[in-house]
């Protein structure tokens, strides 16, 4: 039934979306991109894919500005998809950018608690973030006002509103003040794909719960690993995870609990998947070189656990092309070409700092 | 020899030459024990400038761990965290002092790393992803720190030992070159004055000695001129007087029978 009046609204979207994710670096892409001897080559290389906005690159570009460049053409596609998105999709699109606007917004309360000028801050914020109003965030001088304009202004309000007040900005660390909104806000996005009338029940939803799951685990188990040895307490911890996913409850519990890495391997014995990946990185041993080694880091062989859960992350994204009549391919293809951007630079510091022996390390799926 | 215009202004007297002496012998200990100075202290910087290369290489080899932790970093968090490190870091956690090391009579500053314990600014940084990394970067940072830290201190002696040894070895050339030479010249020419003097004085001696003799001899020759005078008219007298004293001084013949 889903499909029945899809197209009406959405179909044209879905057929750029699917066209932009044709467009995305295949497997023999990257390995002609691992062959190349500069950044130059690298550059003509992705001619093809990226063609218009690396033109404007000057010779021997460095990898920051190439990643600049490469998140520019994910960005100008992204808001053309965007103009052209109505009703629920475009909803869920801006749903898609909160994340970002997290971010941008946790930069600016750094800024401001700090007091510096924020409007030079306003560059370096995440462009998929940025909303009308955020230069209004840049006129408080104190974290009482921002937090006030941050309530009026910003889309993120509800997250704020009942888990932190402004008294928290201050006190509280910037990457808590940072996981409890992602954490609103991963819980606020699960309930929308969830309910929402044009979603529920169809393969947005079922897509998205899965996507939103991983991503929920995913923090839970990785704000877990980063907090042993830091001032986090287990009863703040536990505040941070989010309200679903496949560990939720009993696993979250678990893991609020967890003192060792061995702790964490206990929590997560219950999901399959989870388990694999503690298994294939060495870390259900205790004798593990620590958690979320890139591989071939020192004391790390094989994969690591944060590229497990990008590997993850990625296979699920494309899995959802699979499906049709879904919203979730909007988000598949922004996280597929988010990873796609991460290779990029990655094979480009690897060729720039001449560490050819670990430019395998990038994720590819098609 | 730059001849007799290379020597101190100083009256040629045995006074000085005395002076000289002690001077040339200070001298020369002196540029002895320069000397040996000059050469601990190039030992010395031979030494640092080859831990300075070590340092330089381990250096490279670190930098670039410490720029690929870095750049997995960026992978992992997948953003910048720049900024938000930069404002969470409250206090230094990496700390260096100085202390001094006496090489024969130079004073080294050598600096010495440090951590202050408990100090975890941004420990939080990337709690959501890429905690692990950072957290492994920061570690390669500050051991790439540590190697610039002792890089700065063997720097510093280098530079210091190069001054002091430049500096020393002027005095050494200075002493050996000009200071020896210039007070053997002076001790020669003082040597050699005396000598004229001595030489004139005993010239001076025996020019006053001939004149003695001459006079002396011109004396005696008067005195003898008078005497002979006196006696020849004494014998004028006796021959006039024809008288000769039998009980005189005149001996008598041996009467010979």
């Amino acid at each position: 039934m889903e499909g029945l009046f899809f197209n009406v609204n959405n179909g044209y979207i879905e057929g750029i979306v699917r066209g932009y994710r044709n467009g995305l670096l295949t497997g023999q892409n990257y390995s002609n991109l691992t062959q190349c001897e500069t950044i130059d080559d690298l550059k003509l290389q992705l001619g093809p894919a990226y063609g218009d906005f690396l033109a404007s690159l000057p010779p021997n570009p460095s990898t920051s500005t190439l990643a600049a460049k490469t998140t520019d053409k994910l960005i100008a596609e992204f808001r053309y998809l965007k103009a052209n998105a109505v009703g629920s999709l475009a909803k869920f699109m801006d749903y898609l950018t909160y994340g970002y606007m997290i971010d941008n917004v946790a930069l600016l309360i750094t800024g401001t608690l700090h007091e510096r000028d924020t409007r030079e801050l306003l560059e370096r914020c995440h462009p998929l973030g940025w909303f009308e109003t955020m230069p209004v965030l840049c006129v408080a001088t104190n974290i009482e006002e921002l937090y006030n304009s941050v309530l009026i202004e910003t889309p993120l309000a509800p997250y704020f509103k009942g888990s932190l007040s402004h008294q928290d900005l201050d006190e509280l660390n910037i990457e808590i003040v940072r996981n409890t909104l992602y954490k609103n806000y991963l819980e606020d996005f699960y309930h929308f794909v969830n309910t929402d009338s044009d979603m529920a029940n169809t393969p947005t939803s079922e897509v998205m719960s899965e996507i939103l799951e991983f991503e929920a685990d995913r923090r839970a188990i990785n704000i877990t690993l980063n907090s042993f040895g830091t001032e986090l307490s287990k009863a703040d911890r536990k505040k941070l995870y989010p309200s679903f996913g496949r560990l939720y409850p009993e696993g979250s519990l678990m893991l609020s609990r967890a003192d060792d890495i061995e702790g964490v391997r206990l929590a997560v014995d219950g999901v399959n998947d989870y388990k694999t990946y503690f298994d294939a990185t060495g870390m259900g041993q205790n004798s593990g070189p620590g958690a979320g080694n890139m591989s071939g880091g020192p004391g790390g062989e094989g994969k690591s656990l944060e590229d497990m859960f990008y590997q993850k992350e990625m296979e699920i994204s494309k899995g959802a092309f699979t499906r049709q009549f879904t919203y979730a391919i909007v988000y598949a293809w922004v996280k597929l070409r988010e990873q796609e951007i991460r290779n990029i630079t990655w094979i480009a510091e690897c060729i720039a700092q001449n560490q050819k022996e670990r430019i395998g390390n990038y994720i590819s799926v098609f | 020899m730059s001849g007799a215009g290379d020597r101190e202004a100083v009256f040629p007297t045995r006074q000085s030459l005395g002076l000289m002496k002690s001077k040339l012998k200070g001298a020369q200990v002196g540029h002895d024990l320069l000397k040996r100075k000059s050469e601990a202290l190039t030992k010395r910087f031979r030494e640092i400038t080859r831990r300075i290369d070590e340092a330089k290489r381990k250096m490279g080899r670190v930098m670039q761990i410490a720029a690929f932790s870095l750049a997995e970093v960026t992978y992992a968090v997948g953003g910048d965290i720049g900024y938000q490190v930069q404002e969470s870091a409250k206090s230094a956690r990496f700390r260096v002092r100085t202390k001094q090391e006496n090489v024969s009579g130079v004073i080294l500053p050598a600096f010495e790393s440090y951590t202050t314990e408990g100090n975890n600014d941004f420990g939080l940084t990337g709690l959501g992803r890429g905690g692990q990394q950072i957290q492994r970067c920061r570690e390669t940072y500050a051991r790439a720190v540590e190697t610039l830290v002792e890089l700065a201190s063997l720097q510093t002696a280098f530079v210091i030992l190069d001054e002091v040894i430049k500096v020393v070895n002027r005095r050494v050339n200075a002493i050996e070159h000009v200071i020896i030479p210039r007070t053997e010249n002076t001790i020669k020419y003082i040597n050699s004055e005396l000598d004229e003097l001595d030489r004139e004085e005993f010239y001076r001696l025996k020019k006053v000695a001939n004149k003695k003799q001459r006079d002396t001899a011109a004396q005696d020759a008067e005195i003898a001129a008078k005497k002979a005078a006196a006696s020849k008219v004494d014998s004028d007298k006796e021959n006039e007087s024809s008288a000769p004293d039998i009980l005189g001084d005149q001996e008598d013949n041996d009467v010979i029978f």
